[in-house]
């Protein structure tokens, strides 16, 4: 086994081992720690795929900006520091086997269908093409986004201010 | 088409765009907060000029991003017409707070835009985004009514359902991706074509686009969120998200699974027989409906379950693939828009005087408000599918593509029981109106905007009745897809 495929199991091992932490922790502090640690995970899948500035916006934007304000949120909110968030599905088993017969069923989807083949990366500057896309094949959806992005800033200001008068 | 050609078949996109930024605008200068409502309203005027002069060529635009075609011009009209009413009658809503018009406007023009997006899509990433801009606009005019509690939940079930939704759906486009390596529905389905072997990789892509897809018309099993977000939602929001976006999720339907998972005209992609899912699930989803619908007493939360039903009977014609059907849905449309807004009018006016949903404060509007009961009446004859209304017409036409096709002759049976069901609640609400005596005799009050509104509701439903030859010729040429 080769240096990089060592490197890429502890990887995707870290990213997997660090989701389950996030989602099976009763913690909200110690989830959201976790989820740095599936992030930065994720980042690394991409360096692997060679999408550096991918990456780089990756740790930038998520590990950066929202885990760092997921954290704060959840220190600043009164008592949600200590109390413990426990998710209880009522029909546990039925649920539980449900969901196993569901994750069967994909696995067994998934690994036996003969998936689209890409062409194999190779490492280029991936920043002027990532430009160049933007502002030619997928334009429309790039504007979109700034009008989506504008919906938000507005309700979130409406939601947040305090009721006037 | 390239990125510039494209921009002139994408005026009326343009200009909906230079409305909501003038809006933002005017509402930031003292003294003009006022003008907003008429800015808005000639806005969406302009829109409507610019929709008449677009072209009716059916072509991909944006290096293929979304399309401009006469069927995506269709539901676009019914989106200005329904987004035209919205603003017009908010302004008559006493739940409303009218400092917080301007946002209500703004909020309001960015789901249209997200709605003319979603009716041109073709591209997974024009899907997905599409939906989302709806989505996310939508959760926050849910949540308009920030005192009260039932607008707060409302808003945050829409959020918690929706992400989820949007999550299946993401996982189905990321199912399509991996199979065919594109975004482009034309791309997919000739990739999927050489899938034969594998039928159930596809079957899963199809269910989990369903999910997200179904929960925007709200069908069964995914229409849990409608009666509460329609319950808390500022009724006019509430008037809006029963109509225009349950349009968007139907045209998007059709073009998702006509584009993607159908290779010809009539025949599904790699023997997938997707067409008796979809059937079979529109025979739940307007049988649940209409079975839930029997015992409301809420008349937002009833008309929450008599539009899954009407979701219901829209979805009955789409596994027939054929250009009859779609037009069959095209026609339904059109009657279901008025006369669903004009049910919610009144339902607005009720709560004005009274600060009830409750069907009970309709009691003796037939003796304290003849002509408005009388409207109530043809509209509510409408939504059951009776003659002499539009809403016969449209169900004649549903029920006409399907006997015709003799493989999904069930389904019209079912189709015509779950009208005789609707028949029942929607003539409890009539019965109340006249048998009951009013508790108190106070003269009914209705604003000017609302009482003209309902009329000019009615004028279309009563005309389509009678004399439908022009929406039929409209549908027609309406009728070509990219």
């Amino acid at each position: 086994m080769s240096m990089s495929e060592l490197v890429f199991i502890f990887i995707a091992a870290l990213t997997i081992s660090s989701a389950f932490w996030v989602v099976f922790s009763n913690n909200l502090i110690y989830s959201a720690v976790a989820l740095l640690f599936t992030l930065f995970g994720v980042a690394g899948l991409y360096v692997f795929l060679f999408a550096d500035f991918i990456a780089a916006t990756q740790v930038m934007v998520y590990v950066g900006g929202i885990l760092v304000l997921i954290i704060f949120g959840v220190m600043l909110t009164n008592q949600i520091s200590e109390s413990t968030v426990t998710q209880t599905n009522r029909p546990r088993l039925l649920a539980g086997v449900i969901a196993f017969i569901i994750f069967l069923m994909v696995a067994y989807i998934s690994l036996t269908t003969q998936w689209h083949e890409g062409t194999v990366q190779t490492a280029e500057k991936t920043t002027t093409v990532i430009g160049d896309m933007i502002l030619n094949e997928y334009l429309l959806p790039f504007e979109a986004v700034s009008l989506v992005l504008l919906a938000a800033l507005l309700g979130s200001a409406l939601l947040s201010r305090k009721q006037h008068g | 088409m390239t990125n510039l050609s494209s921009l002139s078949f994408y005026l009326p996109e343009l200009f909906l765009i230079g409305i909501i930024l003038l809006s933002i605008i005017i509402e930031l200068i003292p003294g003009c907060r006022k003008y907003n409502y008429f800015v808005v309203l000639a806005g969406l005027i302009s829109v409507a000029i610019m929709l008449s002069w677009s072209s009716t060529e059916s072509v991909s635009i944006f290096m293929g991003m979304s399309v401009s075609d006469p069927f995506a011009i269709f539901f676009k009209w019914i989106f200005v017409i329904a987004t035209f009413y919205i603003v017009l009658i908010s302004r008559a809503d006493n739940s409303l707070d009218k400092r917080l018009s301007g946002e209500f406007n703004i909020l309001l023009l960015i789901v249209m835009f997200g709605l003319f997006l979603m009716v041109t899509a073709n591209n997974l990433i024009m899907v997905y985004l599409s939906i989302e801009m709806v989505s996310i606009a939508s959760y926050i005019l849910a949540g308009m009514l920030k005192n009260d509690l039932k607008s707060n939940e409302a808003s945050l079930k829409y959020v918690i359902f929706g992400a989820f939704a949007s999550g299946l759906m993401l996982y189905g486009f990321s199912w399509l991706y991996g199979l065919s390596g594109s975004t482009d529905l034309h791309e997919i389905s000739a990739a999927l074509s050489g899938h034969m072997d594998q039928p159930f990789v596809i079957y899963m892509a199809i269910l989990l686009v369903l999910v997200g897809i179904g929960y925007k018309i709200s069908m069964v099993p995914f229409h849990y969120w409608t009666p509460d977000v329609y319950e808390g939602a500022p009724t006019p929001v509430t008037a809006y998200l029963s109509v225009a976006p349950k349009a968007a999720g139907i045209a998007l339907l059709i073009r998702f699974f006509s584009s993607t998972f159908t290779t010809d005209i009539s025949t599904t992609v790699s023997n997938i027989d997707w067409t008796t899912l979809v059937a079979v699930l529109s025979a739940i989803t307007m049988t649940v409906g209409n079975l839930l619908a029997l015992q409301q007493t809420n008349i937002k939360r009833l008309l929450a379950f008599s539009s899954i039903a009407h979701a219901g009977y829209m979805l009955m014609v789409i596994p027939v693939i054929s250009v009859d059907a779609r037009a069959a849905v095209m026609i339904y449309a059109v009657p279901y828009l008025f006369m669903n807004l004009g049910l919610f009018f009144m339902a607005i006016a009720i709560h004005n005087q009274t600060s009830s949903f409750e069907i009970s404060k309709w009691k003796g509007l037939g003796s304290r408000a003849p002509l408005m009961a009388g409207i109530m009446v043809v509209l509510l004859l409408s939504l059951t599918g009776l003659p002499p209304t539009g809403g016969f017409i449209g169900k004649v036409y549903l029920f006409s593509v399907l006997i015709k096709f003799q493989q999904f002759f069930w389904l019209a049976v079912i189709g015509v029981i779950n009208s005789v069901i609707s028949l029942f609640y929607y003539f409890r609400i009539v019965k109340t109106m006249y048998f009951s005596s009013a508790d108190d005799e106070t003269v009914f009050k209705i604003h000017p905007l609302l009482y003209w509104s309902i009329i000019s509701c009615v004028v279309p439903v009563l005309l389509l009745g009678i004399y439908w030859s022009p929406l039929i010729n409209f549908v027609q040429h309406s009728i070509s897809m990219f």
